[in-house]
């Protein structure tokens, strides 16, 4: 997964800047409610220093004066953090007494409910500074407290930070969940790409909508409809083979009527040897119309558990062992059977097929005296006992380097006698893993000599 | 013997026909299965061979109308179709043997012929296999006329083999045939009763064939 394509690093992304900005407009707004109070309260300190200061003023002898005792004045300057300094004027102007630096008022600034506040700078610092205006024998004086800002930045900072704090760790764990959030919101997605991952190619069932999560729908049911348009592909060519090899049968069996009643005739000999060619086509024809049907049938469908079933492989061998027997007479070769009990889940129909062109083949390639024997049993491995299924024979066998040639669809081992159509071991190979069984080319083991091929089917679900 | 053919296809029709006749059938044909209810409610057949793939009723239809009559004739089945589930409904339904398209004469005859002496055999109480000829009412065999001595398990194995001449009976089916309950009876067993039978009827030209691994088939009588 690509950083520029993570879903979560893209969510991130878009979701910072808001945050970050929504951390910024919180906190403004989490300051200002508070920082005004805070001052004003602070503020009223300095009025109050003010106004007792402004209880001191005398006149005393037509001149102001202020009346302060050291003690008075140290308990007024006392303070944590800060400094606090004060002038006191006269009516006219004259500074009475305390710090005489202190600058006078700004003229614009208009008295409200007998006090001016205002920012200013002291002794290189900055301040705070109220000027009160108190009565003092029939006219006004003004008293200017003034205080260094220690408090007010500390206030300041204990608000923004108060405000700041819990916002942040709400923005944090915000990203925290939206990553983890993400991952596991998005766990529904990565089972069903895990289910989709282990499908078999031959699987073309629909996805369960109903698992999928709310939003993945449409995705699972795009794909769905993409399976069943898949399925309904595979099924109609299946469905043509099917039909066309169907159709193929009924006049091939009228050729081979008509041919085998012109054999048993009385026919020139020049012509007997046409007819018999004849009649080998036919015979040939019919069997690739077969086996194009076997084809067809085993190929992926829609459903690869269409047909299936737990069964015995033997009862199918023993089902349909006569419909070799009289060939296997015919052609002189021992066709014998070891039969154990072999139960694996199947299509039963393309076992037989599959079956058929075993022994086809094994009969078709074993000389006149040879041994061809047909096995089924069962093989316990580790994850439990697994069906077989054996034909073999002595005769010429397939080469170790022909093996993996043979089982695609009209390969013919080079120099090969015979009348196949190169399909036998293609639909063997087809149904083999139609049925999850692993196909195994060989010879046999006792002589070493002619060819062996076993089919291994899976373990059955217990 | 009278043999009513029900196929669509002119081609096989007349090859089909033309092999049973020199058989020695007397051979019908029609060409759908209301032809054919209609012909079988008419004329008494030994067997009908009946095309699963018709126009109009298809085989398994006209097969169930066919049933349906109180003479109950053997029915042949030929289909193009080789699905497993053909197979089973047709035999379920009353079919008595299943050929698949295309098929070489020799198996249709053979199979013909199994089913008419198996509809005979079981109208009549006499079994005949070339030479051999088994009374089963007086539960005594001749073999070329003269009597034939047969023992009890001797005689059961051999009505197995004669009920399915030309196909492979499996030992296993031969013990079911003829041990009665709660008897063990070993496949050995069976093979010396089969090579007891083989002594006697080999003379004869009657062959029993084994299947290596699986058991033994009576094989058709062939004149010498």
């Amino acid at each position: 997964m690509s950083a520029g394509r993570s879903l979560r690093v893209q969510l991130l992304r878009r979701l910072l800047p808001p945050i970050s900005a929504l951390l910024a407009v919180g906190a403004v707004i989490a300051y200002y409610p508070v920082i005004g109070p805070a001052r004003a309260a602070y503020d009223q300190a300095l009025i109050d220093i003010g106004l007792a200061l402004g209880e001191r003023i005398r006149l005393e002898n037509g001149v102001y004066a202020l009346d302060l005792p050291v003690a008075a004045e140290r308990v007024l300057r006392t303070d944590r953090h800060d400094q606090i300094y004060f002038r006191v004027l006269a009516p006219d102007g004259t500074p009475v007494g305390g710090d005489p630096g202190l600058a006078p008022p700004p003229p614009k600034a208009v008295p409200k409910e007998g006090v001016i506040a205002y920012d200013d700078r002291y002794a290189d610092q900055p301040v705070r500074v109220v000027g009160v205006l108190v009565p003092c024998e029939g006219k006004v004086c003004t008293v200017q407290v003034a205080e260094t800002t220690v408090k007010r930045r500390h206030l300041v900072r204990d608000i923004v930070l108060s405000s700041l704090v819990p916002t942040l760790l709400i923005a944090i764990a915000t990203l925290v969940i939206v990553w983890f959030g993400v991952k596991r919101g998005l766990t529904p997605l990565a089972r069903l790409s895990e289910e989709i991952k282990e499908r078999s190619p031959r699987d073309l069932r629909p996805i369960e909508v109903e698992h999928a999560p709310e939003e993945a729908k449409p995705l699972v049911g795009a794909l769905n409809d993409l399976f069943g348009r898949v399925a309904e592909a595979n099924n109609n060519q299946q469905r043509f083979l099917a039909n066309a090899a169907h159709q193929l049968r009924t006049p091939l069996a009228g050729l081979q009527a008509h041919t085998e009643l012109a054999l048993a005739q009385p026919v020139p000999e020049g012509c007997r040897t046409e007819l018999e060619q004849v009649h080998l086509a036919t015979i040939r024809t019919a069997r690739l119309a077969n086996q194009l049907l076997a084809l067809a049938r085993a190929e992926p469908g829609g459903n690869p558990e269409a047909g299936m079933q737990t069964l015995d492989i033997r009862r199918i061998v023993e089902g349909v062992a006569d419909e070799w027997v009289h060939r296997a007479l015919a052609r002189d070769i021992d066709l014998g059977f070891d039969l154990g009990e072999a139960r694996a889940r199947g299509n039963e129909f393309l076992l037989r097929e599959a079956l058929a062109n075993l022994v086809h083949n094994a009969l078709e390639y074993t000389p006149s005296g040879g041994h061809v024997t047909v096995r089924t049993g069962t093989r316990a491995v580790e994850a439990g006992p697994q069906a077989i299924l054996e034909v073999e024979d002595d005769g010429p066998g397939i080469p170790p380097e022909e093996r993996a040639h043979v089982l695609q669809r009209f390969y013919r081992v080079p120099g090969t006698l015979g009348t196949g159509s190169g399909l036998g071991l293609a639909i063997v190979g087809e149904i083999a893993a139609s049925h999850g069984a692993n196909l195994e080319i060989g010879e046999p083991a006792t002589t070493g000599k002619g060819c062996r091929v076993t089919l291994i089917f899976p373990v059955l679900p217990a | 013997m009278r043999i009513l053919i029900v196929e669509d296809d002119p081609v096989l029709v007349s090859g089909l026909t033309r092999i049973l006749e020199s058989e020695g059938y007397a051979v019908d044909a029609v060409r759908s299965g209301e032809q054919a209810v209609l012909a079988a409610k008419q004329e008494r057949f030994d067997l009908v061979i009946l095309d699963v793939g018709l126009p109009g009723i298809d085989g398994f239809e006209a097969l169930r109308r066919l049933r349906a009559a109180p003479h109950r004739v053997p029915v042949l089945l030929l289909t193009a179709r080789d699905a497993i589930d053909d197979r089973v409904r047709g035999l379920d339904i009353g079919g008595d043997d299943y050929v698949a398209k295309p098929f070489a004469m020799p198996e249709l005859a053979a199979r013909v012929r199994a089913l008419i002496r198996r509809s005979q055999s079981q109208a009549g109480p006499k079994v005949v296999h070339g030479p051999l000829v088994l009374d089963t009412v007086a539960r005594r065999a001749y073999l070329r006329g003269a009597p034939l001595d047969l023992a009890a398990r001797e005689w059961a194995v051999l009505e197995v083999l004669l009920a399915n001449v030309e196909r492979v009976v499996s030992k296993e089916s031969i013990i079911q045939a003829v041990a009665s309950w709660g008897e063990e009876l070993s496949p050995n067993a069976i093979e010396v009763y089969v090579s007891r039978l083989r002594a006697k009827l080999e003379p004869a030209g009657i062959r029993v064939r084994t299947v290596r691994g699986f058991g033994y088939m009576l094989a058709e009588f062939v004149e010498p």
